[in-house]
């Protein structure tokens, strides 16, 4: 009893301290659950227990070996100690998450942040995983609109279904954008990745709604190694949600997952990332979730279009480059990017746009706010070959600096290869002023008012790329970070 | 990299081994930059010819140049009246002349500078403690692999020691003169330091010149700049086409000082600029920009670091490059803004006049900042001639060739007339101008 009454208050980093892994914690192991280490065995049972096709099999142990004659890449702006990938289980049968009874037995940490968020209270309960009435039960969500997208041919469903149910649409797409060898951390997600979403848009079609993942995996833990994989068909669109503004928590330290995106002629796919893990403690930057994604996506159809829209405010370390590929003529390519760190964060984020069609144009507004002890770099690359004549790019990177211990960077690559190419690179890096701050506490609003309607102007620019609900919570979730970070 | 090419280079690197051995078993070394010449050698073979995978050689290919044989150039005859020629008239009694980094008395004419300009053989000059750490300070952290070797065969280097206070008059010029040899390629490694104590000033003109094309030039400059002091530092690199060129400034800039650094380049096989600039104290300041006009196959890079080590520091940076044909062009600057570095006042613009499909350039404005109350900005553009403005140029009767190159000469104009030396800006449009006409016409 003593023990439920001190986890009811405990703090979310106590939370975390118990949630997180301790190694040699859970010695039964149980049937479902692959011992720690990764060989070519491990691969072949991962395979195995999926009842893969042969393809996939090869695809995966292809990966592996690749994966072997690799280095962990060294060269981002960030610091970490080594990570033993022998010392991680790469399978585990999903288990259902623990059912609370009300929210009662919610971390009031969590409450607290939800009730800041503006989160309904019914969504509160699914969010942590109360058990709810019918009504709102999120399984029949689900359940609604898997009918509703079924009924104009949109298939959305976990990677591992589609493989059983989709496989000559699955090995004709996989890994075509993110090829197997692309980078240390990709090879190792195509080597063991055991679950994550397919989409596809078949020809003609707008989606009737946003997809968004947490109408697919809501019972489940997400996978350490996820992969996505959204194949959007002529003259077809999706939005695409992933992740959400409540506080993520989970027992994997280290997520590597790999995204990649398809669009045939005239097809446009929205994609948006609002990522909130678990950032450490604060103090110390001890236990955060190491965010390393692969995200990129193809323009291979003429006129088609892919939009990147991220708003990262957690993970210890966030680094990844949502990039697009403009190969079809006429395509472009979106980046969006809002990257906040405070306590001990680390951002290496960015986008690389590759310019292969004639007349492609991408544009790159990122917005990087840094607070407390964080480092915040972005990391861009504009690449123009030389068969990719009237290629446009426009790239704006600010930078907000909030107290004097955090640091920005940022570190754009400009690579031109032919002569009707117009680029533009713009950066610039501020504070919020003493002055500003005046002013609106002059008219009687609040010092912490004023660095909300600061922050949210200075973003604005991303914020209303996002989808309207998400651009609210989006918001109030930057509000609620800086939270005694200023002044 | 191929297996070949990796035992290529790994070759190449035995073959400097055994050309610094004779080096130093040789008359030319010189034994009071012994110590300098050994940790040179070391950090050398520490740091290796680079490869594209090294950060700092991203978007240069220095394959060709590492992988050629050089042997040391001696001090060879030169044409005086071709020397002559090349001193601007405004510096007849104020000109250092260097063959393949030799200072050369007999050429050279100081006489209208006065007592307080004071230049020396740096092997006579390491009494001094300063100026002997600051060459071997700054090899302990040398990450430059061709700045090494400059120290590891360091042995004509000159120093050049402005007391407090001392204004001059003229300009000094320094004129870099190489002869390449019709057998093998050569290399030279010039060094200079100069020393400014408190509120001097100095202009200095760099003119790097060759006679024939097989030659490589791997240049170090330090500059030391105390309070108050000011240098003004126009340089200009044209080389023979064939030639290669390697340059490093390691500069230290302290309370008040100033340094405004000036580039122009015509290109050749590799031109490769580093700067490395530390604004010490408060109230530093530093203006560096750099112009080039590239043809054929020229290649011309700048590689810049500027610490911003103290408040109330201002850099300022503009590079204006036009690229034609197959050249290629890079600019990779980094501002690093200290922990502490409060009110900073840093721009940077590269510009980029793309005139050819074939034409390249690759851009890397990159900002590191670990202080909240700075100004920083960068902006990077490429580009090509303006429809518009040549629409109208045209409906002025203008022809097209001519108000093409009236648009690319300005591009690079803008920036070469704020050069406050008219010898120097009739040069440049001698070499960098001169080529866009040729284009045009």
């Amino acid at each position: 009893m003593a023990d439920e009454n001190s986890s009811k208050t405990a703090s979310v980093s106590q939370v975390m301290e118990k949630t997180e892994y301790k190694y040699g914690f859970k010695t039964d192991i149980d049937s479902d659950t692959l011992p720690k280490g990764l060989s070519e065995d491990v691969v072949r049972a991962i395979s195995a227990k999926k009842n893969e096709p042969q393809f996939m099999l090869d695809f995966r142990l292809k990966a592996y070996r690749k994966w072997l004659t690799m280095k962990e890449p060294a060269w981002p702006n960030v610091h970490y100690p080594k990570i033993d990938f022998q010392n991680i289980s790469y399978y585990s049968a999903p288990k259902p998450k623990k059912k609370l009874e009300s929210l009662d037995e919610v971390d009031p940490e969590l409450l607290r942040t939800f009730e800041k968020l503006g989160i309904p209270l019914d969504e509160q309960k699914r969010l942590s995983n109360v058990a709810v009435d019918a009504v709102f039960d999120s399984v029949s969500v689900a359940t609604t609109h898997k009918k509703k997208l079924m009924e104009v041919g949109i298939i959305f469903c976990p990677i591992s279904e589609a493989l059983q149910e989709y496989p000559e649409l699955v090995e004709e797409y996989l890994g075509t954008v993110v090829p197997i060898g692309d980078n240390f951390y990709a090879a190792l997600n195509s080597a063991v990745f055991t679950d994550g979403s397919f989409v596809y848009i078949p020809p003609d079609t707008i989606s009737p709604m946003e997809l968004s993942t947490y109408f697919r995996i809501n019972t489940e833990e997400t996978g350490q190694f996820e992969r996505t994989l959204i194949i959007c068909a002529e003259n077809s669109y999706v939005s695409y949600l992933e992740g959400c503004t409540a506080p993520q928590f989970d027992t994997n330290q280290l997520h590597a997952a790999v995204v990649e995106l398809v669009t045939l002629d005239n097809a446009e796919i929205k994609y948006s990332t609002v990522q909130n893990w678990y950032a450490g403690d604060p103090e110390t930057g001890k236990g955060g979730i190491y965010n390393f994604v692969t995200k990129r996506g193809k323009c291979l159809g003429d006129n088609s279009k892919i939009s990147w829209t991220q708003v990262e405010t957690g993970s210890a370390i966030t680094w990844k480059y949502p990039s697009c590929i403009l190969q079809g003529d006429n395509t472009q390519g979106e980046f969006y990017s809002v990257a906040l760190t405070n306590g001990h964060m680390q951002a290496d984020t960015g986008t690389k746009m590759i310019h292969i069609g004639k007349n492609t144009k991408s544009s790159i507004i990122s917005k990087g706010i840094s607070a407390d002890h964080s480092s915040n770099s972005y990391r861009g690359l504009v690449k123009v070959n030389k068969g990719a004549v009237n290629a446009r790019n426009y790239t704006q990177c600010d930078s907000m600096l909030v107290g004097d211990q955090c640091s920005a960077h940022t570190f754009p690559y400009i690579e031109t290869a032919n002569n009707s190419v117009q680029l533009e690179h713009e950066a610039s890096t501020s504070k919020i002023s003493e002055e500003q701050l005046f002013y609106f506490e002059q008219r009687g609003i609040s010092r912490e008012n004023a660095i909300t309607a600061v922050i949210n102007g200075f973003c604005k620019e991303v914020f209303k790329q996002l989808p309207m609900e998400f651009a609210v919570e989006a918001q109030k979730l930057l509000t609620l970070k800086l939270e005694n970070s200023v002044g | 990299m191929s297996g070949s090419a990796v035992e290529k280079t790994e070759s190449q690197e035995t073959a400097v081994l055994a050309l610094h051995k004779k080096f130093l078993g040789g008359e030319q070394a010189k034994a009071p930059l012994r110590s300098i010449n050994e940790a040179g050698i070391k950090r050398f073979e520490l740091l290796k010819f680079p490869h594209k995978k090294h950060e700092m050689y991203t978007f240069v290919n220095t394959h060709e140049l590492a992988g050629t044989s050089f042997e040391l150039a001696g001090e060879g005859p030169v044409d005086t009246a071709w020397v002559q020629s090349r001193i601007y008239p405004a510096c007849k009694h104020s000109v250092a002349v260097f063959v393949n980094g030799a200072f050369q008395a007999n050429l050279s004419d100081l006489s209208g500078l006065g007592d307080s300009f004071k230049i020396q053989c740096l092997s006579d000059a390491v009494v001094d403690d300063e100026i002997k750490q600051t060459l071997i300070d700054s090899l302990e952290e040398e990450n430059d692999v061709f700045a090494a070797l400059n120290s590891a065969f360091m042995h004509h280097g000159v120093l050049i020691d402005i007391p407090a206070k001392a204004t001059f008059d003229v300009p000094v010029q320094l004129l870099y003169v190489s002869t390449g040899t019709s057998s093998g390629a050569v290399v030279s490694h010039p060094r200079l330091v100069v020393r400014l104590g408190e509120m001097a000033e100095l202009k200095v003109l760099p003119v790097y010149a060759g006679t024939r094309g097989n030659y490589c030039v791997n240049a170090v400059n330090d500059f030391i700049i105390k309070d108050g002091a000011g240098v003004t530092c126009t340089q200009v690199q044209k080389d023979d086409a064939e030639s290669w060129h390697v340059s490093k400034t390691r500069v230290q800039v302290h309370r008040d000082g100033r340094l405004f650094a000036r580039n122009a380049s015509s290109g050749n096989r590799l031109t490769r600029h580093h700067y490395e600039i530390h604004l010490k104290e408060e109230g530093a300041e530093l203006l560096l920009s750099g112009a080039t006009v590239l043809v054929h196959q020229e290649q011309v890079h700048n590689f810049i670091r500027i610490h911003h080590e103290a408040p109330h520091c201002t850099s300022e940076q503009l590079f204006k490059n036009v690229i034609n044909d197959k050249g290629r062009s890079s600019v990779d600057g980094t501002v690093i803004v200290n922990k502490g570095a409060q009110l900073t006042n840093s721009n940077q613009l590269i510009n980029n006049l793309m005139l050819s499909d074939e034409a390249h350039s690759d851009n890397k404005p990159n900002l590191m900042i670990f202080a909240d109350d700075v100004k920083c900005t960068h902006g990077t553009t490429v580009g090509q001639i303006d429809e518009d403005q040549l629409f109208y140029l045209k409906t002025r009767g203008l022809s097209e060739a001519l108000a093409k190159s009236l648009l690319t000469t300005s591009f690079v104009n803008s920036l070469i007339q704020t050069i406050p030396f008219p010898d120097v800006v009739a040069d440049l449009n001698e070499i960098l101008l001169k080529k866009l006409e040729a284009k045009h016409a």
